[in-house]
């Protein structure tokens, strides 16, 4: 039987973009059904492409990536005798990628009826979601760099589209344009390994890259691995290109859960995954990946702890744990970083639709005029509850299982300075989740009229709590599924995320969750002075870009003025005094010679000018017509012309 | 039936004189500019339906077009360019507005 | 490409051209206008690949329905104050119609009057790499490339030159 279908998982989507984008937005806005009827549709085909590709009793083979079981390509074009295929392959690793991403997207376009219905283009809202969709889709599908690459734009397209959503507003304006240069900084290495594949291999297609990668030049792959490594981390918001992340959140909350935590933003870790191969033969590249990684989780959760806009929390926490998906890709191991991607896609899209829900009933992001939800948003409550506990690592939830992995992993492959620094940033993820509960549904109310969510929003968030509950015990079987022997966390691990999780959420309580009032830490933030100011200017990036790049080219271009005001002009100026030098000599002749001959045709070009001034009326218009009307009787002329001869 | 050179000579025609309608009739300059840009796609769209049915192998019609291309290129670059002058200048992006031509 | 295939795309495309000619210079927004221009750059594009001229086809692509859809784009932004300024009045000149109209019937009456015969059809139409070769041979059209890029080089140097603020002159 063809596979063919599989095509479908992103047609379906896409379609339903191409349906939206031409109707009228009054129209539009009436066809909701439509795009969430087609996400359906693509996760019920997704599920069925996993059960697919599932290994049948356990037979695959340890150590081996599991094959791709559905292969098409089509040619769609051709530069000289290159052709450039379209490409997309089913294998195990696809297949789970589909089904997060389809899950996730429903939800989350299930939630946006309740949270988006009140906005007046909402359907263009679903279109680009739609689309971004679509894109992640096909992305994960693609056997083709060159398609890939496609996607990897799409997807930031819509991205920028969703950031500048309320593009009303100042905010999301600068946030989208910052999003937009940011990542294309990044994406300068994707083209750039692309050029260095190309050279190399002369195709872009992925297995074949990935087969011929053991043979290529040291320097090639050393290339290829910084360019991608580069692409990915600007994409995945790592540390120094994570900038634009906590920014993005200026866009509509549900669109944040998509695409900037649960699915673009870990694009970056799966493009990685995918081309580990390549990494392998560039061990400095792995060894700056764990480097970046420790770093990005440990100042991610850093920077999290000090911020006071929930959805800004949220965002350096999901920077935070790209940052533990890059030490396991480091540490060489697609399969820890990608269960992570999966386990933490569904619990912090779980986390930023809760948040939604609070934005909603408190009327703000500031986390300081929050307070005392959780007498009133039982179920929010509830699975924000689940959602915290997951990210911060407690068990039995889904992010325990798969934290506990890349810790293991660490420990397996002797990299202890990056686990301390890893067990590090676990505790800060603990701490600062804490601090975010107590300070939102502790301590006393400081809104009136608080009020759950609608059953569309809360329905979508108890979906994606149940699978975060349930999500971590598919570990083995996730590992089964990419054709690695799984292993369950040892009871060491479970008493070591237990003490690390503890320890964070203790300090927590203890900072915000002990008295019954409004918490005051200014105390501790004048002991901490340098430390809590230097985290608050979120660790000085922003600001360095702004003096360093903005400002800097500001300046060179100050100088370029300078430089062109000066010797420019005394070139221009030398000329000039040449000209009126020869001029005048001209003028001496002119006089004398010249002039008797010319007043006499003066005096007969006057009386005929008189008579053509009505033609002169200084307008332009008047010019263009009479030089058009001269042409069409010239080429009358010519026409006829022609004929009589 | 196969479609021969006249119809894309008429297409083309048809083109040119739509640009010549709005170079002449519009007010604004950047229309006036834009039906400009039309022509010159008229111009492109006979130069490269000679290529294909005159000279198929040597095409020298898509080289001129190239070069068209370059030149148009270059007007619509300095046409813009000239209208942000002219309404800083002048306030006024009315074409009819403009008469210091006048001598 | 098959006689049937040419057949219809052109017609398809010369509608779409033609219909977006129309739209553009009826439409009474200058920012729908835009819009239509690049839909008439579009058109445009697809009769180039139709006429197998793929590399014009995506010179179109890049520099008309991209760059300069932009640019005229931008260009309306900067020089409209207000939003309404986009929409103008109605303008309809029976000159201009008039003086288009005995263009187009002098240019269909010189087509009417016959064509240059076709050359025979190649078997294959030369593609795009053999356009770069001979662009970039010193037999073929390498002097004149070089020229055309000096044009360009002006010309962006005018434009910037003519767009600076008044005070920085």
């Amino acid at each position: 039987m063809t596979m063919n279908w599989v095509a479908l998982i992103p047609i379906l989507p896409a379609a339903a973009f191409m349906v939206l984008l031409p109707m009228s937005r009054r129209l539009r806005n009436k066809m909701l059904w439509l795009p969430v009827t087609a996400i359906s549709g693509s996760t019920a085909l997704s599920l069925l492409a996993l059960a697919k590709v599932w290994p049948a009793g356990g037979e695959a083979e340890g150590g081996h990536a599991a094959e791709a079981i559905w292969h098409v390509a089509w040619p769609f074009a051709e530069i000289g005798t290159q052709k450039l295929m379209l490409s997309l392959a089913l294998d195990p690793l696809a297949a789970s990628m589909l089904v997060t991403v389809t899950i996730v997207a429903t939800c989350v376009q299930i939630y946006s009826l309740g949270y988006m219905h009140k906005d007046e283009r909402v359907g263009w809202y679903y279109a680009v979601v739609s689309l971004f969709t679509a894109a992640m889709l096909s992305l994960v599908l693609s056997s083709d760099l060159l398609l890939t690459f496609g996607m990897w734009e799409m997807m930031g397209l819509c991205s920028y589209l969703l950031i500048g959503f309320w593009y009303e507003l100042e905010g999301p304006r600068k946030a989208s344009q910052k999003a937009f240069l940011t990542t294309r900084v990044g994406d300068l290495g994707f083209l750039i390994a692309l050029f260095a594949i190309y050279k190399t291999v002369g195709t872009f297609d992925l297995a074949t890259v990935l087969e011929t990668s053991a043979q290529w030049a040291p320097s090639a792959a050393l290339v290829v691995s910084l360019g991608l490594l580069w692409a990915a981390m600007g994409k995945s918001a790592q540390i120094p290109l994570h900038v634009w992340l906590p920014d993005a959140m200026a866009g509509p909350t549900p669109a944040s859960a998509l695409i900037h935590a649960a699915t673009m933003v870990a694009a970056g870790v799966f493009v990685v995954a995918r081309t580990l191969p390549i990494f392998e033969h560039a061990p400095i590249v792995m060894t700056a990946m764990l480097a970046i990684g420790a770093a990005t989780a440990l100042a991610g959760g850093l920077m999290a702890s000090v911020q006071h806009d929930i959805k800004k929390v949220a965002a350096y926490s999901t920077i935070s744990q790209l940052g533990l998906m890059f030490v396991a890709l480091g540490a060489g191991s697609a399969t820890a970083a990608l269960f992570h991607l999966t386990t933490h896609a569904f619990f912090k899209s779980l986390i930023f639709l809760g948040a939604g829900v609070i934005i909603h009933a408190a009327h703000t992001q500031d986390m300081r005029e929050m307070g005392g939800l959780a007498k009133h948003l039982p179920i929010t409550t509830a699975v924000f509850t689940v959602g915290s506990l997951a990210l911060a690592g407690f068990p039995p939830l889904s992010g325990f299982f798969s934290k506990d992995e890349i810790l293991a992993l660490l420990l397996h492959e002797h990299h202890y300075v990056t686990f301390a620094v890893v067990v590090l940033a676990s505790g800060v993820t603990a701490f600062y989740v804490t601090r975010l509960w107590f300070r939102v549904f502790a301590g006393p109310v400081q809104t009136e009229g608080l009020h759950e969510g609608h059953k569309s929003m809360t329905m979508p968030m108890v979906l994606l709590a149940a699978i975060t509950v349930v999500g971590g015990f598919g570990t083995t079987l996730y590992a089964q599924l990419l054709g690695h022997e799984g292993e369950w966390p040892a009871p060491a691990m479970w008493i070591l995320s237990l003490v690390i999780a503890g320890t964070g959420m203790t300090l927590g309580w203890w900072f915000y969750g002990r008295r019954d009032i409004v918490v005051n830490t200014r105390v501790w933030k004048q002991r901490l002075g340098w430390f809590y100011g230097a985290l608050s200017q979120k660790l000085y990036f922003d600001l360095t870009y702004e003096r360093l790049l903005i400002g800097g080219f500001f300046r060179l271009s100050e100088q370029t003025a300078i430089f062109d005001g000066r010797r420019i002009d005394a070139v221009v100026n030398g000329a000039a005094s040449a000209f009126v030098f020869f001029t005048g000599l001209a003028w001496r002749f002119d006089g004398s010679v010249i002039d008797g001959a010319v007043n006499g045709l003066a005096t007969i070009s006057k009386s005929v000018g008189t008579s053509l001034r009505g033609l002169q009326s200084g307008r332009l218009q008047n010019y263009q017509r009479l030089v058009l009307g001269a042409v069409v009787l010239l080429m009358l002329y010519f026409v006829l012309a022609v004929k009589g001869a | 039936m196969t479609m021969g050179l006249s119809v894309y000579l008429l297409i083309a025609a048809a083109l040119f004189s739509l640009g010549v309608y709005g170079a002449v009739s519009k007010r604004g300059a950047v229309q006036v500019l834009m039906s400009l840009e039309m022509m010159s796609v008229a111009v492109n769209l006979n130069l490269i339906a000679f290529s294909r049915y005159i000279t198929p192998e040597k095409m020298t019609g898509q080289f001129f077009t190239a070069f068209q291309m370059v030149v148009s290129a270059a007007e619509i670059g300095l046409g813009l360019a000239l209208v942000v002058a002219i309404v800083r200048a002048a306030r006024t992006a009315e074409v009819d507005r403009l008469s210091e031509l006048k001598g | 490409m098959s006689d049937m295939f040419v057949t219809v795309s052109t017609v398809a495309l010369g509608i779409v051209v033609l219909g977006s000619a129309v739209m553009m210079l009826a439409s009474r927004n200058v920012v729908h206008a835009a819009y239509w221009l690049l839909a008439l750059s579009l058109g445009a594009a697809g009769l180039f690949a139709v006429l197998q001229a793929t590399y014009l086809a995506l010179v179109q692509l890049l520099v008309y329905a991209g760059a300069v859809a932009i640019l005229n784009i931008f260009t309306i932004m900067i020089t409209l104050r207000r939003r309404e300024d986009a929409v103008r009045e109605r303008e309809f000149s029976v000159p201009a119609a008039a003086l288009a109209l005995v263009f187009f019937g002098v240019v269909a009456y010189a087509v009417s009057q016959g064509v240059p015969a076709a050359a025979p059809v190649p078997q294959t139409f030369p593609g795009i790499a053999e356009f770069g070769a001979m662009l970039f041979s010193v037999d073929g059209w390498a002097l004149p490339f070089e020229i055309a890029s000096l044009v360009l080089t002006a010309a962006l140097v005018a434009a910037v030159w003519w767009s600076r603020e008044e005070e920085a002159r």
